[in-house]
């Protein structure tokens, strides 16, 4: 893994991020310092309300932070801001997307937006189709959508101009099994094509098996980052789910 | 289990339907809610003004040389009842399909062991209340209007408290009836776009231009006190037969009047027991094939795929994003387009009458200035629906500012689809009233030029001042109201009567004083409309970029 962050190129770099959401808050997000690869996948993982979709959304330029620097491809996220979103897609939790669009209307709107050149558009969405498999409901008002169509368009809208970075805030909830496996094996080939993902969940499953890295956070502090490939292949006993209990249980400190 | 009326979760219904209205009345909204009691005060002063001299010269005009007052009055009431039935049935049809059909709650209700009966009757208690404070208004407005000038027992006002009551029950009823065909042409509509937009525009365009015709006859009526001989005995004998059929107004006014009580007593109780047993039949197939259609979810609109379109510059495709999220949303096209379409007819229709009104009572001709004031009024109305700028995004507006475009790309977009549409109004109603003849082309130009600049002006203060304080729905609810409408609603009618009144106050000064220096009105308006526009703009970007990036808000 050394050697692979020596030739892999940096993507993403998160350096003592905090976050408040008013002056007398408590931080959201705190000191919070990791960095991803090229042809990685980095899982942020941590209980309900650890600040887990408020990291993502610092990294997305949705929201402001007090303190730290985020760079995605070496651009600043605020001084740089239209050159790293350029580089990045992502879903959000809520799966928020322009409802009054169709879903075909919807990945025009997005092509346009980070300047997908027309000749790539037709075979890119078919590409994509092919992974999500909306069909014939891409011509629908996503007004109609289910839940999980919304997912669907959401991400295929994200992968639209394939970003060095794919950022997504917890992207299995509400996706029918078929549909995961198939995100899941996408999102293998997406990073060994030498992009970059990191998403959030507190699923442990999910977790263990796509990423590479872990990143764990509590109450907005980093616990700690993890090379969970890397420890299985010197442990092949290993257990994240037991080791991610035992550290919640040991109350593990700040980062390691 | 049996489905028994559950009293105590029928009271907790009506708190919470009690909770979610009042919501409007506090903090942010207050100021709407007392903007709205305001209006609606004016119009019932004004009503009772003009309905009350109405009815003094009417109850006055004898037929066949016979002066017979209370013929007069059970006319009058006849048809006026009939007019509020008529108003109150279409109100408590919109309420019906808002409460039951449109009511986010029945989603949550249909998965909760909830009484049908228990919800369905605090719906209707609820409904009830609403209608019955329209009733209180609308009842005492007329009545009282009427005791003025005709002479009246006190079984009147007895009686009038009886109906009061009695009424919400018969357009509650009257309403169910006309619920679902009206819910079912609504949906219908709604999956049209185009068509939907063509409707409702002509519907109330011709509603708004028949309203503006009723008004300029009432004006040259009263004005021109030729009212008197326009009822003659024709007109009367028709009124009188006519009348004969307006049931139960007819039977209403009997009742109000205690004129054969028992008669009209049993006549209205019919009409009630029958009403109101219509409505408990028609109102729970109602709410139950809403439960059911909320359950396996809204229909799917089936269209062609079709192609991803060829790549096109962001601004554009954000422009195209504004476009369709107004378009697509019925309450948003009505509240814009549509009032954009009909805002020339309005500044017309309100020129005509405005222009000759002026000319009776001051004897001089001020078309320019009062077209000026009028563009300025309705133009301020129109681009209202620009306070909802940013707060109509919701969470896509934290979306967009995640993407690779600029702040001036996504506020720009805004504004240039509000400049089209208002340029475009503009234009209309300036060559409205070229053509009508009110102005010369040249006049109709600086119209159209200082309409314009004052729009600018007032969607870049709506835009900013929504996006200081914007509220986004938390989910894909639509926004209507916000307190920033109330306040820019309040800032159009400022400037249009300091405006307008400046413009015309220095006219009609300089006319009284046998100038006819008509250059001052240009002057005015231009310098006026320079200043607003350099300081609206001025507001708009003031720390627009740090504060887009900064921008935490939306209460989401």
């Amino acid at each position: 893994m050394e050697q692979l962050k020596v030739e892999s190129k940096e993507v993403l770099k998160v350096e003592n991020l905090s976050k408040k959401y008013s002056k007398k808050a408590d931080y959201a997000v705190h000191n919070m310092s990791f960095s991803c690869f090229e042809g990685e996948i980095v899982g942020l993982l941590g209980h309900n309300g650890a600040g887990k979709s408020t990291t993502l959304k610092c990294i997305e330029g949705m929201i402001p932070f007090e303190q730290g620097v985020i760079s995605i491809c070496g651009h600043d996220i605020k001084s740089a801001p239209l050159a790293a979103k350029a580089e990045m897609g992502f879903v959000t939790d809520n799966h928020a997307v322009f409802v009054k669009m169709t879903g075909i209307e919807y990945l025009t709107f997005m092509a346009d937006v980070y300047k997908v050149p027309s000749k790539v558009r037709k075979e890119r969405v078919e590409m994509l189709e092919g992974v999500f498999k909306l069909g014939d409901a891409v011509g629908n008002l996503i007004s109609s959508y289910s839940h999980g169509m919304r997912q669907k368009i959401c991400m295929m809208g994200s992968l639209i101009h394939m970003p060095k970075l794919w950022i997504l805030d917890e992207p299995m909830t509400g996706l029918d099994p078929r549909t995961m496996r198939a995100v899941q094996d996408f999102m293998h080939g997406y990073v060994e094509s030498g992009n970059c993902i990191i998403f959030s969940s507190h699923a442990l499953g999910v977790v263990s098996k796509l990423c590479d890295r872990v990143v764990l956070i509590r109450k907005g502090k980093q616990i700690f980052s993890l090379d969970v490939k890397e420890m299985m292949r010197n442990n092949p006993n290993f257990d994240f789910e037991e080791y991610f209990l035992l550290s919640e249980n040991e109350g593990m400190g700040e980062y390691r | 289990m049996k489905d028994k009326i559950d009293l105590s979760l029928t009271k907790s219904l009506l708190r919470k339907q009690w909770i979610e209205s009042s919501y409007h009345y506090k903090s942010g909204h207050f100021i709407g809610f007392l903007f709205r009691l305001l209006i609606a005060a004016a119009f019932v002063t004004v009503f009772v003004v003009f309905f009350g001299k109405f009815a003094k010269i009417y109850t006055a005009i004898k037929t066949n040389n016979i002066l017979s007052i209370e013929e007069r009055v059970i006319e009058l009431i006849t048809i006026v009842y009939t007019a509020l039935i008529i108003g109150m049935t279409i109100g408590a049809m919109n309420q019906i399909n808002r409460d039951i059909f449109g009511a986010d709650d029945i989603k949550l209700f249909a998965a909760m062991p909830v009484s049908l009966k228990s919800l369905y009757l605090s719906k209707l208690i609820s409904i009830y209340l609403s209608q019955l404070l329209y009733a209180v208004i609308a009842v005492l407005a007329i009545n009282l209007s009427l005791t003025a000038y005709a002479p009246l027992g006190k079984i009147f006002y007895i009686t009038t408290a009886a109906i009061v009551l009695l009424l919400p029950l018969i357009t509650i009823a009257l309403g169910s009836v006309l619920a679902l065909p009206f819910h079912l042409i609504k949906r219908g509509l709604n999956r049209h776009f185009v068509l939907n937009f063509i409707v409702v525009t002509a519907i109330t365009g011709i509603l708004f231009y028949a309203y503006m015709l009723i008004l300029s006859a009432v004006k040259e009526l009263l004005i021109g006190e030729s009212l008197k001989y326009f009822f003659n005995e024709q007109i009367m004998t028709g009124i009188a037969t006519v009348c004969e059929y307006l049931y139960p107004a007819k039977w209403i006014a009997f009742f109000l009047l205690g004129k054969n009580v028992i008669t009209s007593g049993i006549g209205i109780l019919s009409v009630l027991i029958v009403c109101l047993v219509i409505s408990m039949i028609i109102i729970r197939s109602i709410l139950t094939s809403s439960l059911q259609s909320r359950i396996s979810g809204t229909n799917r609109f089936i269209k062609r795929k079709g192609d991803i379109a060829m790549k096109s510059d962001s601004f554009w495709s954000l422009v195209k994003k504004e476009f369709l999220l107004i378009f697509r949303t019925p309450s948003y096209m009505f509240s814009y387009f549509s009032v954009a379409v009909i805002m020339p007819i309005m500044v017309y229709t309100s020129m005509s009458i405005g222009s000759s009104l002026v000319l009776r009572l001051i004897g001089l001709k001020c078309n320019l200035e009062l077209a000026l004031f009028l563009t300025l009024l309705f133009s301020s109305l129109t681009n209202v629906f620009c306070a909802t700028n940013i707060s109509r995004d919701g969470a896509m507006f934290y979306s967009v500012k995640a993407l690779p475009v600029s702040y001036k790309k996504v506020f720009l977009s805004k504004i240039f689809l509000c400049m089209v549409v208002t340029v475009l109004s503009q234009l209309a109603s300036a060559a409205a009233l070229y053509l009508t003849g009110y102005l010369t082309w040249r006049l109709a130009f600086l119209i159209f030029v200082i309409g314009c600049i004052f729009s600018f002006v007032y969607i870049c203060i709506a835009t900013r001042y929504d996006f200081n304080h914007a509220q986004f729905s938390s989910d894909d609810g639509e926004i209507n109201e916000s307190g920033a409408v109330i306040v820019i609603v309040v800032m159009g009618l400022l400037v249009s009567f300091v405006v307008g009144g400046a413009v015309f106050g220095s006219r009609i000064l300089l006319l009284l004083n046998s100038v006819d220096y008509s250059f001052l009105s240009y002057i005015i308006a231009g310098v006026a409309a320079v200043v607003f526009a350099v300081l609206a703009y001025m507001y708009f970007i003031y720390k627009l970029k740090k504060r887009y990036y900064e921008f935490e808000g939306g209460q989401l």
